[in-house]
């Protein structure tokens, strides 16, 4: 019974992501697109062998099977065979190679 | 992307290795300082090598001494090292250079002419007026004005309705349309009388205008007035009157020509000599190659050769012109030989003296004796032709 008045008290909205600024609540609430406003991060992967990542901090780590990237919503991790940075901007990244995995590990 | 990294062999890019503990940090603070880097592979634990642009490369010092990392060249790639490497090369430069020259001058000049005419004897007409302007093959374009050179065309050739002269590339064009000649104006009041224009007898008339003083069958002398322009009346209070005198007279007039016969008939033999002299052809310059040939009477010929790969000939070539040995010899000639030799050379002498517009009605072969025993033939050409000649009458 609980669990059903719960689900009608959050229908039609979605979850709510921890540490969401008041200005990304107006975004929310004027439905403006979450990856036009804010800072949180757009990851993007196409087919096996791209992703790209747009709105990182940082790297943390890079080696031949695992990249860590540090994001405003913690740190993503792309593991894989091979991988190479194509690209490197302080916008976006573009990492290929042989991907497996992508985690949000924190 | 493409593009960007057009742009990158453009402007020019270093495939550097980077080693050091704070690798990471390194790509962090070239990302942060908009230096593009792309390309990265990890090498091993400590190293990775990675593409950035010229630019780039020269602002790594400070983020490399941050993360202590050691920056490496490993290969210069784009365009300005490799115009770099041609820097030191000489020849190199001086083969561009010349190939540039050559190129703007090959294309500044005109490679060929075309003469488009309906009527082909229009064509050698215009080649000359092209010839008193200095336009051939090999003047330059630059100063050749296409409007000045067809009004030009169209002043010195006559009978020309239309003159185009267009430049493409290294063509130049002259087409040509012909016009339609107008028939000749008789003025009136213009006095003109009617004169034969050698003598004959007369055996057909059609005056037009005029008073005729001569009859069918008359004999006339040149330059004796056939038809006057004088009009005069009968009654002799009108006066006269003056008018333009046209017609037609034709008249039977006579052609001779006399050959004393000789008995010695000097015959061209060629002999199996021969010498070739050959011509190197640039434009419409010659030079010569080879000398002169060694006989005292000859014959040419000349064969012209250019070069023309893919059909397109080249104002490049060879003329060779062969001389051929020529031997005289003389024959004696049996009498009925020497007369047809005689007979012939006197026919062809007359044909030469015909006029065009005559009409070959008979011919006749004489043979005279002169006084000091030589032989001479005589062929006479009877023909009929317009003997009529317009001369102004003088007030």
């Amino acid at each position: 019974m609980k669990r059903g008045i719960h689900r009608i008290k959050g229908s039609g909205k979605t979850p709510k992501e921890p540490g969401e600024s008041l200005g990304e609540k107006l975004a929310r609430l004027f439905e403006i697109p979450a990856d036009v406003y804010g800072n949180r991060p757009k990851v993007t992967a196409i087919g096996r062998g791209e992703v790209m990542i747009e709105n990182f901090k940082g790297i943390m780590d890079f080696q031949d099977g695992m990249i860590r990237i540090n994001t405003n919503n913690g740190v993503i991790r792309v593991t894989g065979e091979r991988l190479v940075i194509r690209e490197i901007t302080s916008e976006e990244i573009i990492i290929g190679g042989k991907i497996s995995n992508i985690d949000y590990d924190a | 992307m493409f593009l960007v990294h057009l742009w990158n062999y453009i402007r020019g890019y270093v495939i550097i290795i980077v080693t050091g503990r704070g690798l990471e940090r390194f790509i962090n603070i070239c990302s942060k300082r908009q230096i593009l880097l792309w390309d990265i592979i990890r090498k091993d634990s400590e190293s990775a090598l990675m593409k950035a642009s010229l630019r780039g490369f020269r602002l790594m010092r400070p983020a490399a001494k941050k993360s202590g990392c050691r920056v490496r060249i490993q290969k210069k790639c784009g365009l300005p090292f490799c115009l770099n490497r041609f820097k030191k090369r000489k020849g190199f430069k001086i083969g561009l250079l010349l190939f540039a020259s050559l190129l703007v001058l090959a294309t500044s000049v005109i490679w060929d002419i075309e003469i488009i005419s309906p009527k082909p004897e229009l064509v050698p007409q215009v080649q000359n007026v092209l010839e008193t302007e200095n336009i051939g093959r090999g003047s330059f374009k630059r100063g050749l004005d296409p409007k000045k050179l067809a009004s030009r065309i169209a002043l010195d050739v006559d009978g020309l309705a239309w003159v185009g002269v267009e430049i493409k590339g290294v063509k130049l064009y002259v087409t040509v349309k012909d016009s339609i000649e107008p028939p000749v104006l008789i003025k009136n009041n213009e006095k003109f009388n009617i004169v034969a224009e050698r003598d004959g007898i007369i055996t057909h008339m059609e005056v037009y205008a005029g008073n005729t003083l001569v009859k069918k069958g008359d004999t006339v002398k040149k330059g004796q007035v056939l038809v006057s322009g004088r009009l005069e009346s009968k009654n002799p209070d009108f006066g006269t009157r003056d008018v333009h005198a046209l017609g037609k007279i034709i008249a039977r007039t006579w052609y001779e020509s006399s050959l004393p016969v000789s008995m010695v008939y000097t015959q061209r033999l060629k002999t199996e000599k021969s010498h070739d002299t050959v011509y190197l052809r640039i434009f419409d310059q010659k030079i010569k190659l080879g000398g002169e040939p060694p006989f005292e009477m000859y014959e040419t010929q000349t064969v012209d050769k250019f070069l023309s790969p893919f059909g397109i000939r080249l104002p490049i070539g060879l003329t060779v012109e062969t001389s051929f040995e020529i031997m005289e010899r003389q024959i004696d000639l049996t009498m009925d030989e020497a007369i047809s030799v005689a007979i012939d050379t006197a026919k062809k002498d007359l044909e030469a003296r015909l006029p065009d517009d005559c009409v070959v009605v008979d011919e006749k072969i004489k043979q005279v004796t002169g006084d000091n025993g030589t032989v001479y033939i005589q062929v006479v050409v009877e023909c009929e032709e317009d003997i009529a000649g317009l001369v102004p009458v003088a007030e």
